[in-house]
């Protein structure tokens, strides 16, 4: 019987016409163009963790054969889109992995684990095994209102690590804070809030996810959404990139939103904190979606925080591993990017590490604690911010 | 209406116990419902019956006496010597069918539902599976089993009124043991057998005991996080006293004190086990993952403020290394605890 | 064995921590709870399609219950199966697991030239492990059960199916047809095979058959089939953890822990 496993696993798929047509078109074309000339291979963080690299340049070129070995290496890739800003030929190459992911679904058997993550978001509506009912459980306190399109300025979209994850529900309750004192008048979905679809997407399960697609947008249009803010960089990502953009329709990332209340008055860090921080820009904010900007505009509104740069930061920031599914995957002690992240920020001599995406938070966490240091911390734009406002 | 083979009518006032054995000792479950049947028995004024099968295993039956047995209805044989379903059924739908007891009471092992569920359709009568609690109501010889369903969220009382016997499975652990008394006697009734050995179609081809790791399937699980301090052999201590098995969390596992097999969590091995011991384990979500399915959740950290205390059912503020020690030295006092 | 036939028995079941008692009726209510196919039978269908794969032949689901089941029932046919058999009838409504039991059996039989059938080790939503055993039963097959492993001699006609014992394992070996059932979580389900979905749906995969179409005596199924009633009917505590804390000197706290183990295990 393992042996039935193996073999399944390691089989090499040697793809026909029809199976090469399917995979350019699932890629739509990327690979085509790629010339190999190896700089997104130097490039992928992996390189610097892994003795072996990913090397993403031969997967390029598997895919311009159209062949998938179906290797681990596969579903390493975090889809940071480090190399996709690197190659010269403008590949987007994190499409190509999520092209050769969807070949490997197909056709061979997908890296363990992930199936049930899948499984979880068709039976519990999120990919953390978590049920459904409980979705709200976070904010039983807090007394959110549905959202009523008529009343409501926006739609305060939780999404599922931030509705689920003990450590995340912190960031999506500093997040309420500051829309309260702000003044906003916001709804919330409920139990009824759907999965984006964000972890089916990046590990490579398109057909479903376009399914998922239709489903969330059949329940924004039923409930009026057309602007709302994510926790999540992830979920934030996929709306604004993967989701049909209808009328009106216009997802916001929560720092893009502080930022523009701070503009325009309406939301006030009064309390004086002192911190030396340092920042991690999310891939997908910084990366994929070009946005460094609004997250230090947040931080200095904050009054009495210094922000200390790291070395990569903004669209050269560096993964902190969690993308791509690699939030359900294992990966290896001492081959963790969030590691060499702490590094980079201890370097900063900051005593806090900021960002603003639940799965870097998770990451860099994880490694602080695993360093044993003490008087360093990992959080939220939004918590700093939270911290920052008047005491009631 | 279907119909069992035999009715009310025939039925004889007597509470049936399948004595199950392993290697000449009963197991714990029969212990606990030898006692449980006994209260029953008592109550009504009804005969308490084991039914023993296997080969050589008649000294058996005074042991099945000191725990309330009247009657030990003995089917020995070589063919029995180890379980199959199709010759235990075989015999004990035989001597069902000798005897007519309007009660049969089985553990709810592996072998014991193996049996019950065949039986019960081969005399067409109804079985309660799993029973939380057993009551037999004097007035009208009725059996009334309390069973729970949906992940022990609801829970119904079934019985039946015209069909015999009244069957029913109890977990191990479900009821306690009694005490035995080494004087009680009683009477063994020997059942012909009339087994051929190619009516056995079940063939053992390996029984190991007391090797292999599944943690998926362990009935209890003890997890060593970050705060033991890699201290695995307290751990282990406490998994072989409770009959389970130890895990982790992914810190010990990164720092080498442990094998990777046995990290628990999303990105580790996903349990639902009865119980499951957190031992300085901090909570964090992609563990917990691991360990809510469990029926009963049992954490021991210094921080009254560690996450983990809201996913547990009994939560201890106390140093692993006082708590664990205490509770080994308390349970090896006990001799074995039941575990199925 | 390229003609193999396998059926895997799927349940729909509600979620169970969706599911309440409608305190005036005494009944369960279970219609706004979400439904899902009960887990343990998500591994038994991973099980029956690894043997597909290795030794070809097919796969038919299996089920009794009501029409609104057929969505769910169309996601195994998307994992990989060929075709469902629905028994559908009022009057197989209330069976306990000898009504239940008898019926699938029938159904079985109607289907022709099964060889080897695959169940979940138990189904959330109360029935407890005792329908693979009266299935086989019924159908006089021989019987596995709970097993987390299986391999098939297809020359011999005969499986072996490992089953965890009391700390430790046993491999059991029965000649076909027989009935296993599959220990819950003991391998991971694979996802639905999206190529096929659309053919997943096609109406001409799935027969239901009524109590006109089997072989049925009426005596048999349903309430009139089933020995055993529900006399009462109480939600029991939730699943919400107890968040209990247990205080005392570390003496104190293990004698109250041993407590807790012993009734537990
Ligand atoms: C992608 C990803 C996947 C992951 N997958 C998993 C996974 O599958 N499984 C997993 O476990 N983790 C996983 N993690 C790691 C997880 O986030 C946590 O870091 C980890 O679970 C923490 O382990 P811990 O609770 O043992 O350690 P800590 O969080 O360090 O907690 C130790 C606890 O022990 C307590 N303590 C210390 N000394 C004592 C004492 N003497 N007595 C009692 N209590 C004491 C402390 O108060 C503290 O609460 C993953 C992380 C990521 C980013
Ligand atoms: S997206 Fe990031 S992880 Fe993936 S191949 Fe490119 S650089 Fe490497
Ligand atoms: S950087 Fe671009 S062109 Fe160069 S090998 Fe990578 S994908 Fe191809």
């Amino acid at each position: 019987m393992e042996q039935t496993e193996q073999t399944t696993k390691d089989q090499i798929y040697i793809i026909d016409d029809a199976k090469w047509d399917e995979l350019i078109e699932i890629t739509h074309g990327a690979a085509a163009v790629c010339y190999q000339c190896g700089v997104c291979t130097a490039t992928c963080p992996w390189g610097i963790v892994k003795d072996e690299t990913v090397s993403v340049r031969k997967f390029m070129r598997q895919a311009q054969l159209g062949i998938d070995n179906g290797s681990e290496q596969l579903w390493l890739c975090t889809t940071c889109a480090q190399c996709d800003a690197s190659c010269p030929r403008g590949v987007v190459i994190s499409d190509v992995f999520r092209g050769l992911r969807q070949v490997a679904w197909d056709h061979g058997k997908p890296e363990e684990g992930l199936p049930s993550v899948l499984w979880s978001v068709f039976w519990n509506q999120n990919p953390w095994s978590q049920a459904p009912s409980q979705r709200f459980a976070w904010a039983k306190d807090l007394d959110l209102p549905s959202f009523d399109p008529e009343n409501h300025e926006i739609l305060f979209y939780v999404g599922c690590t931030a509705s689920f994850d003990k450590r995340a529900q912190k960031v999506s309750r500093s997040l309420v804070q500051i829309l309260n004192a702000a003044g906003i008048s916001f709804g919330v979905l409920g139990d009824d809030e759907p999965c984006c679809g964000e972890s089916v997407l990046n590990v490579g399960h398109k057909p479903y996810f376009l399914e998922i697609v239709d489903e969330t947008m059949k329940v924004f249009q039923e409930r009026g959404v057309t602007k709302f803010l994510t926790v999540s960089p992830h979920c934030y990502d996929v709306f604004k990139n993967h989701y049909p953009q209808m009328d009106g329709f216009e997802p916001v990332h929560y720092t893009q939103y502080l930022a523009v209340l701070i503009d325009e008055g309406r939301l006030k860090f009064e309390k004086k904190l002192k911190h030396k921080v340092t920042f991690q820009d999310p891939c997908y904010l910084a990366r994929h979606n070009n946005e460094s900007q609004a997250p230090r505009k947040v931080l200095g509104a904050i009054p009495g925080i210094t922000l200390e740069e790291m070395e990569n930061n903004a669209s050269d920031t560096l993964c902190c591993g969690g993308g791509g599914g690699r939030m359900f995957l294992e990966t290896a002690a001492g081959e963790r990017f969030s590691d060499l992240r702490v590094d980079d920020a201890l370097y900063t001599k900051a005593d806090i590490l900021v960002t603003a995406c639940p799965a870097c938070i998770s990451c860099l966490e994880d490694s602080v604690k695993s360093k044993k240091l003490k008087d360093f911390a990992v959080m939220d734009v939004a918590e700093l911010g939270a911290q920052a406002l008047r005491a009631k | 209406m279907v119909a069992s083979l035999y009715g009310v009518k025939q039925a004889k006032k007597a509470i049936w116990i399948f004595l199950e054995q392993e290697g000449g000792k009963l197991e714990g479950v029969s212990l606990e419902l030898l006692d449980k049947g006994r209260q029953m028995a008592d109550n009504a004024n009804w005969s308490l019956v084991g039914l023993l099968i296997g080969k050589d295993v008649s000294e058996i039956a005074d042991e099945a006496f000191s725990y309330g047995a009247d009657v030990v209805v003995l089917a020995d044989d070589p063919l029995l010597d180890v379980f199959t379903v199709d010759a235990y059924t075989q015999v004990t739908y035989d001597a069902i069918m000798e005897h007519k007891p309007s009660v049969f009471l089985l553990g709810a092992t592996p072998n014991g539902r193996d049996l019950a569920g065949r039986l019960a359709v081969r005399v067409r009568t109804g079985l309660n599976a799993d029973c939380t609690n057993l009551n037999l109501d004097k007035k009208r010889g009725i059996l009334v089993s309390e069973v729970t369903g949906f992940g022990g969220g609801i829970a119904a009382l079934i019985e039946m009124q015209n069909h015999r016997p009244q069957m029913a499975t109890v977990r191990p652990g479900v009821f306690p043991p009694g005490e035995p008394d080494k004087k009680r006697k009683g009477k063994v009734i020997k059942l012909p057998i009339k087994l051929e050995a190619d009516t056995i179609k079940t063939k053992v081809v390996e029984r190991v005991v007391g090797e292999g790791v599944d943690l998926t399937q362990v009935p209890a699980l003890v997890v060593g996080g970050r705060g033991i301090e890699g201290d695995f052999g307290l751990m282990r201590e406490l998994a072989g006293l409770i009959g389970g098995d130890v895990g982790a969390t992914r810190p010990p596992v990164d720092d080498g004190y442990i094998e990777r097999e046995r990290q628990i969590g999303q990105t580790g091995v996903v349990c639902r086990p009865k119980v499951s011991i957190n031992c300085g384990v901090s909570g964090a979500f992609h563990f917990v993952v691991g360990v809510q399915e469990s029926d009963i959740v049992i954490s021991i950290n210094t921080d009254q403020e560690a996450p983990i205390f809201d996913f547990t059912d009994y939560c201890i503020v106390g140093d692993v290394f006082e708590i664990i020690p205490a509770l080994t030295a308390a349970l090896s006092s006990v001799k074995e605890l039941a575990h199925g | 064995m390229a003609n193999l036939h396998m059926v895997v028995c799927l349940k729909v079941v509600p979620k169970p921590e969706e599911i309440r008692v409608d305190k005036k009726t005494n009944r369960l209510e279970r219609t706004d709870a979400r439904s899902e196919l009960n887990p343990p039978d998500m591994n038994a269908m991973e099980m029956a399609l690894s043997i597909k794969e290795r030794y070809g032949g097919k796969i038919s689901i299996l089920t009794m219950g009501p029409p609104y089941f057929e969505p769910l029932l169309r996601v195994g046919l998307a994992m990989g199966a060929d075709h469902i058999y629905l028994l559908s009838d009022r009057d197989f409504g209330g069976a306990d697991t000898l009504a239940t039991t008898y019926t699938l059996a029938k159904g079985v039989e109607k289907i022709e030239g099964v060889d080897l059938i695959f169940c979940g080790e138990e189904s959330s939503d109360g029935a407890t492990g005792q329908v693979p055993p009266g299935l086989a039963e019924w159908l006089d097959f021989n019987q596995i059960t709970m097993i987390n492993n299986i391999e098939l001699a297809p020359r011999k006609k005969t499986i072996r199916g490992r089953r965890e014992i009391k700390a430790g394992h046993e491999i059991l070996e029965v000649p076909l047809p027989a009935v296993v059932s599959v220990a819950v979580a003991s391998n991971e389900p694979r996802f639905m095979d999206y190529r096929i979905k659309d053919w997943a749906f096609e109406e001409e995969r799935m027969t239901v058959w009524s109590k006109d179409d089997l072989d049925v005596d009426a005596e048999y199924i349903g309430v009139s089939g089933s020995p055993t009633i529900v006399s009462d009917l109480a939600q029991a505590a939730t699943r919400e953890r107890k968040r209990e804390f247990l205080t005392g000197t570390p003496e104190e706290i293990a004698d109250k822990l041993k407590v807790i183990l012993q009734d537990a295990l």
